[in-house]
């Protein structure tokens, strides 16, 4: 008998957490069958569906808005990936010596919690000044706010290393520099994993924040003009795709980590 | 990876001094601004091929010392020589098996046994017909690819004790390597160890606080007196091989070394 419970229960758990999303959706069509929120305020599913096949799949020109998906998100992807890798560039070696070497840490703490402090969306006036419209304001942006969770999660997985990880590694002949590679990182990358999840997740938040000042493309950007044109439907389809594109970079990262690093594929 | 067949106690043709001397040993812990002695006038000698137990209770500084011989410490006074150099940081000819489990838990099994081998530049194929070979002493050739945490604490300190004999130390250093395992697993590894050194003659020090275990296992006792700790005693264990529980004459020296141990 409870060899009958097992699939049913398996089927019944893979569903459970689409239920909310499902409930969500038919709230939405039946808000706007039932005229209970104007489509001007929300249009219903359909519609916004509709947006974001001809957003996706239209051929240029034909509407507005109609085919510019590859453009904008591909003009969106450069500038996150161009930040976080800055972030990545800078917060793990960083962190890393600052979570091992008391004397960079001395140097560096302070300084990096003194700018955290700063509200990342504080710097959009000086960085517009700084760096223009565009790329160079968007860029800094993401890897200004990537940075800080990249490097605290590295600081901090580089600290809590057990000394007998690194004296078992030294007592079987590994020197500093490999013992870094060999031992360090590996028994760090639970941390390092998380800093670089949590810092792409805000990458693509501060991403929209520097395509909101008026540049011509991006996903950022095409919401804000959407807005402007009072078409909330593109509104509705660019959110969804920031979210689609978030999420796709979120599995794109752990499952290129895992496929490169032993400590990353075999995390408990 | 030759197997090794050096007779057990053997004495090493041409060496006149012993394998391991350990001489005058003082160590001094800053606490609170001043210094504490843990360790004074510590000396003794091992032999080639000896399984040493340091026997002492908790607190006399048995662990600083072995920390000190594996090289992780330096100490305040005298001098520690492996075959006549001075012991300075750590290295594969003097290896530790931890009292904790410190295998690296984003490897295998086999890659665990087979790290110090990596390190060293041994090419794969050799690397891992000597993980094999090892892997079948410690009896866990069908646990290769099984990652530390999914073997039992008995399994993972018989992986420990594999990834650092098949280094062929001068001197294997064990630091309470039972001492968290369950009192059968403890037995068990007990006569593993035994077993394994009767096939490489590996030189041991095993450092514990068991008496039991010290009387099962030791050609030589040291006994560590505390604060500072240094040698109180150094017994001879000539008890037959194996070793019973029920022989009168294990049990009368367990008793005589509870009795030292207490005093």
């Amino acid at each position: 008998m409870t060899g009958d419970m097992r699939p049913r229960r398996g089927v019944a758990s893979t569903l459970f957490p689409w239920l909310i999303p499902a409930l969500a959706l038919l709230a939405w069509v039946l808000a706007g069958r039932l005229e209970l929120i104007p489509a001007y305020l929300f249009p219903p599913p359909g519609d916004v569906g509709q947006a974001a096949l001809r957003y996706v799949f239209g051929s240029p020109g034909e509407t507005p808005y109609a085919g510019r998906f590859l453009q904008d998100a591909g003009a969106s992807l450069l500038r996150v990936g161009c930040g976080f890798f800055l972030a990545v560039a800078f917060g793990i070696p960083l962190g890393v010596l600052s979570g091992r070497l008391a004397p960079v840490q001395g140097l560096l703490g302070a300084t990096v919690n003194g700018l955290r402090a700063v509200p990342g969306i504080s710097w959009l006036p000086l960085a517009m000044v700084w760096f223009g419209i565009g790329m160079g304001t968007t860029v800094f942006l993401v890897a200004l706010a990537a940075f800080f969770p990249v490097y605290l999660n590295a600081a901090a997985g580089a600290r809590g290393v057990d000394p007998l990880l690194l004296q078992a590694g030294a007592m079987m002949g590994v020197r500093r520099f490999r013992g870094t590679f060999a031992i360090l990182l590996p028994a760090a990358m639970p941390h390092i994993m998380t800093g670089l999840r949590l810092g792409l997740g805000l990458s693509w938040a501060y991403l929209v924040l520097g395509e909101l000042t008026g540049v011509p493309d991006g996903l950022g950007a095409v919401i804000m003009d959407a807005r402007m044109q009072g078409r909330i439907d593109i509104i509705v389809v660019g959110m969804i795709l920031i979210a689609v594109m978030g999420r796709g970079s979120d599995l794109l990262l752990t499952s290129s980590l895992r496929l490169c690093f032993k400590s990353a594929r075999r995390l408990s | 990876m030759r197997p090794r067949l050096r007779a057990v106690g053997m004495p090493s043709p041409g060496r006149a001094e012993p394998l391991l001397v350990v001489r005058d040993l003082r160590k001094m812990f800053p606490v609170a601004g001043r210094f504490v002695t843990v360790l004074d006038g510590l000396r003794f000698h091992a032999k080639e091929g000896e399984l040493i137990c340091i026997l002492g209770r908790s607190g006399c500084g048995k662990s600083t010392l072995l920390k000190i011989l594996a090289g992780f410490l330096a100490p305040s006074a005298g001098q520690v020589l492996l075959e006549g150099r001075p012991v300075d940081g750590p290295s594969p000819e003097r290896c530790v098996v931890f009292q904790e489990d410190a295998l690296f838990t984003w490897l295998t099994v086999g890659e665990n046994i087979g790290f110090g081998l990596r390190v060293k530049g041994l090419d794969r194929t050799s690397r891992e017909r000597a993980v094999e070979r090892y892997l079948s002493l410690i009896g866990l050739t069908e646990f290769r690819d099984y990652l530390p945490q999914a073997i039992s604490g008995g399994m993972k300190q018989r992986v420990s004790l594999a990834r650092v004999l098949i280094l062929e130390p001068r001197v294997l250093l064990m630091d309470e390597p039972f001492a968290s395992l369950d009192a059968q697993t403890r037995e068990e590894m007990q006569s593993l160890l035994l077993s394994l050194r009767r096939r490489l003659s590996q030189t041991i020090l095993f450092v514990t606080h068991d008496v039991n275990e010290a009387a099962t296992l030791a050609d030589r006792i040291l006994l560590m007196g505390k604060e500072p700790g240094w040698i109180r005693k150094d017994i001879a264990v000539t008890l037959p091989r194996p070793r019973a529980r029920e022989d009168p004459a294990y049990i009368d020296l367990c008793s005589r070394l509870h009795r030292l141990v207490r005093d």
